[in-house]
């Protein structure tokens, strides 16, 4: 599985790729933007199976992101995951109409994330099968 | 325990005791959940006893815009506390090298963001919000309050957050998207 990870915080990156790394997560490589424009550059390069991203971020959000992605065909596939401390129903009904799976609010623990990610990859087999 | 200053009774909704409370709730739950640190009440008194020890400080603001609201968050808090708060994130080793200023800076960003956005969220959860990105300065003491300040002790030392209210449209004087 590839990942792309886009969050605007170095730190915020290094930590959920400790915590991919300390899940039950079969890992191929993992991608890091630093915002939406950059985040949709990896994407145009290489294929994606899983996007996690934040949603306040400088140049592009994440929510302006999600909505070109949502509106091409090539990345219906790809799973989406939201990592935000915006936590209000707005963003969480808006992140249902962009069809992203989960909506992780911060803060929170690094076992809630791996959870995540185990579910994730759970559910990525069993579409496989 | 928090302190007011006088534009309190312009704008109850953000200053009242309820969201002074929920201020500290969002510490307390950024503190515990993403760094495993402790954080507990404090007032004036004990803040500014235990301030004098400090000799260098990090201050972290992000700038918010939510609906007709639009202001600031600030996270004032000792270096020895941000040393600490990095290697809890990160699962540093203390015997490994020491982290750069750049990467304890970004850190103590995402610390005011993260307590910003939560704040927001307990206050305002109906309503979406948007966050500049941090900016993160030393300090060798705590500024002046801002409309509302909560004082706290993370790890039993002293942490300030001030809240300040801006002109709409005017993010840390920047228009934000």
């Amino acid at each position: 599985m590839r990942i792309l990870i886009v969050d605007d915080s170095a730190m915020m990156r290094a930590m959920i790729k400790r915590v991919i790394k300390l899940a039950d997560v079969p890992v191929e490589s993992i991608l890091e933007a630093s915002n939406g424009r950059e985040g949709l550059e990896l994407l145009q390069k290489h294929e994606v199976q899983l996007l996690l991203t934040d949603i306040n971020m400088p140049v592009m959000t994440g929510a302006e992101m999600l909505r070109e992605i949502a509106g091409n065909d090539r990345w219906r596939g790809m799973s989406r995951v939201i990592i935000s401390t915006d936590g209000s129903t707005v963003r969480r009904e808006e992140a249902a109409d962009l069809d992203v799976r989960c909506y992780l609010e911060k803060p929170f623990s690094p076992e809630v994330l791996r959870d995540v990610l185990n579910e994730l990859a759970d559910n990525e087999v069993a579409e496989t099968d | 325990m928090s302190s007011t200053n006088s534009r309190t009774t312009k704008l109850p909704k953000l200053t009242n005791p309820e969201a002074a409370s929920a201020m500290f709730e969002a510490v307390r739950a950024v503190a515990e959940q993403s760094f495993f640190a402790v954080a507990e009440p404090s007032d004036d008194r004990s803040f500014g006893v235990a301030a004098i020890q400090v000799p260098r400080w990090l201050v972290a603001t992000v700038g918010f815009e939510q609906g007709p609201l639009a202001g600031s968050v600030s996270c004032t808090l000792p270096e020895r506390l941000a040393n600490g708060l990095f290697d809890a994130f990160t699962g540093r080793d203390p015997s490994d090298p020491a982290p750069t200023s750049t990467l304890v800076y970004d850190l103590v960003g995402e610390f005011s963001n993260m307590v910003c956005g939560a704040w927001l969220t307990r206050v305002e959860g109906s309503r979406t919000f948007t966050l500049s990105h941090p900016s993160v300065e030393p300090a060798v003491k705590p500024g002046t309050a801002g409309d509302l300040r909560l004082v706290a002790a993370i790890d039993d030392l002293p942490v300030a957050v001030d809240l300040r209210l801006l002109p709409l449209g005017r993010v840390n004087g920047v228009p934000q998207a």
